[in-house]
Parts: C-alpha cells; sequence; structure tokens
C-alpha cells in the first residue's frame, strides 16, 4: 500500500539517526504517506507499526536509534475481513 | 476411521503423498472455529468444508446484507436479513452432509472468547474489525490453540499463522489495538484468495506436513505479487 504512493518502489534509502527522522526523511520526499501514517497531531496512526531489522520500536516507534545499514520496516495492518 | 464414501470424496487429495490417508483422517478428527463469516470466513468455511475438516463451528453476530453479496459467497439475496453463520451453515451441509457445523449467531467478546474456542485444534480469523480480531488474539494464545490471521484492504492482504507460545502473534507488532471498525474498500477476490491461503495453512497444520507462514507475515499485493516480513516474539 504505501509502496505504491512512493511511486512503486519497496525498498527507499533514507537518513536519520533514529525511526523519527528517518520517517520525516521519507515524508519530505512523498508527502503523501505522512497522510497515510500519522494522525492529525503528528502521531503514528495505530494501525501502523514500525520494525527495525523486524524488531518491533514499541513503545519508541519515533525515538528508536538507527545506524548505518539498519532496516525500517513500516507495517500498516489490514483490518479487513 | 475413513468410510467409503470418504476414500472416494477425498480421494483426489488422499494422492498427494505427504498426506495421504493419514492426513485425511487427522482432518476428520479435526475442529476448526471461523470467526466472522464475512469474505474471509466464508471462502475458508467453504474450503475447509469441501476438505473434509469433521466440524466446523461458524460465529458471527451480524445478519446479511445487500452490500456484502460482492464478496461472501455463502450468502444468497434470499439469506438478506438473516444470521450470517445459519445462512453459511444451511449451505455448508448441502455442500457436505459427512461433517459437522455448528452456527453460533453471537458476539465475540472479552468475556466469551476462551469459552467459544475451547477444545478446537485451531481458528480461523476472518474479522472485520480490530478490536475483536486482538481479542481471539489473546484468546488463543490463552487457550493453547494455533490463530491463523488473515487481514484485507482493497486488492492488498496479509496472512500468518501463530502458534502460542512459539511464534510472534499480532500483539507482538501492534502492542496496543488499532482504533474501531471501519468500512473498508474491498474486492470478492482478495479476501477468497488470503482465505484460501489460511485453509492451506490449515490443512498443513492438522495433517502435520509442509511449511507453515510462521514467524513471518506475508503480504499480498495487489492480489499478484507477495512480499514476506519477517516478524519477531517481542513483550506486550
Amino acid at each position: 500500500m504505501l509502496q505504491k504512493l512512493a511511486g512503486g518502489q519497496e525498498v527507499i534509502e533514507v537518513t536519520g539517526t533514529t525511526t523519527g527522522e528517518c520517517l520525516e526523511d521519507l515524508e519530505s520526499r512523498f508527502p503523501v504517506i505522512k497522510q497515510m501514517i500519522r494522525d492529525n497531531r503528528g502521531q503514528l496512526r495505530r494501525y501502523c507499526s514500525v520494525l527495525v531489522n523486524s524488531e518491533s520500536t514499541h513503545p519508541k516507534e519515533l525515538t528508536t536509534p538507527v545506524k548505518d545499514g539498519d532496516q525500517i520496516d513500516i507495517v500498516v495492518f489490514f483490518g479487513g475481513g | 476411521m475413513l468410510t467409503k464414501n470418504d476414500l472416494t470424496r477425498y480421494e483426489r487429495q488422499i494422492l498427494y503423498p505427504d498426506f495421504g490417508e493419514e492426513g485425511q483422517k487427522r482432518l476428520k478428527q479435526s475442529h476448526v472455529v471461523v470467526a466472522g463469516l464475512g469474505g474471509l470466513g466464508c471462502s475458508a468455511s467453504l474450503y475447509l468444508t469441501c476438505a473434509g475438516v469433521g466440524h466446523v463451528t461458524l460465529i458471527d453476530c451480524d445478519r446479511v446484507e445487500l452490500s456484502n453479496l460482492n464478496r461472501q459467497t455463502l450468502h444468497f439475496e434470499e439469506d438478506i436479513g438473516e444470521g450470517k453463520p445459519i445462512s453459511a451453515a444451511r449451505k455448508l451441509t448441502e455442500l457436505n452432509s459427512s461433517i459437522e457445523v455448528t452456527p453460533v449467531f453471537k458476539k465475540i467478546t472479552e468475556s466469551n472468547a476462551r469459552e467459544i474456542i475451547k477444545g478446537a485444534d485451531l481458528v480461523i480469523d476472518g474479522m472485520d474489525n480490530f478490536k475483536t480480531r486482538f481479542i481471539l488474539n489473546k484468546a488463543c494464545i490463552a487457550e493453547g490453540i494455533p490463530f491463523i490471521h488473515g487481514g484485507v484492504h482493497g486488492l492488498f492482504g496479509e496472512v500468518t499463522t501463530i502458534l502460542p507460545g512459539k511464534t510472534p502473534c499480532l500483539a507482538c507488532i501492534f502492542p496496543e489495538v488499532p482504533h474501531g471498525k471501519v468500512t473498508f474498500p474491498v474486492f470478492g477476490v482478495t479476501p477468497a484468495l488470503i482465505a484460501i491461503l489460511q485453509v492451506t495453512e490449515a490443512i498443513k497444520l492438522l495433517a502435520g506436513f509442509g511449511s507453515l507462514l510462521t514467524g513471518k507475515m506475508s503480504k499480498i499485493v495487489r492480489s499478484a505479487g507477495k512480499r514476506c516480513l519477517k516478524m519477531s516474539i517481542n513483550e506486550h
């Protein structure tokens, strides 16, 4: 879903020292992604989760430190049935 | 014990080398709870019934509406207004009278979830909202019952198999339950595709062969490509 909003790219290289900075870098390039993953107060929507190297970052979704080479996944939970 | 009719009816799947008569016996002895009789639950219960799972329990608290009919393939125009488990059970019993189908027209809550699933061999997630899905996830963990999660949105879907105590569960990725029930876009093909993957997982798990989608979530993209996301057990 997010891939479509990022022009079809599955993997995007971003810069930042925390997950929040990396997401801001991504959102600056693809503002429509910001609307999808954040609410009006700028908080991450609850149906989104951020993983670093497959590990949950909860409750530090936007403040987890990252280093060069880390993989950040933004997971959107599909709630329909 | 398989009957002569069983051996004929399930002949083509019994031919599958890793499955055989032993696999069929295991399906016959199994009890699966299908939670939700919407797009996912209709297709999942249909294929569980075809496969010869001995006991299928269908649970939902909604009644059939016209807007369901683009994807909920066990409900017909004449069923509008009827309880979904009743409508589905009637079709499934006509399809396979040799299995037991139990309709439960009830809402799943924190207080009754464990009782509803108790004794089942696995639970298929056919829910259409986050809250009940997480109640079921929690109940399955507490009861030690495998939970095969499926979710859809538009032409996207996801599947993972959760083995309590062994693999990550939904709360490992989403420690806080996402808000409320939304009316989501969906084509009928999407829940059908996801449900068939859920039932494939169920058959493999019940019969004891093949590898499972455990510790990873398969994300189906636009009902064509797919990507597997690694999952980890996390505190929640």
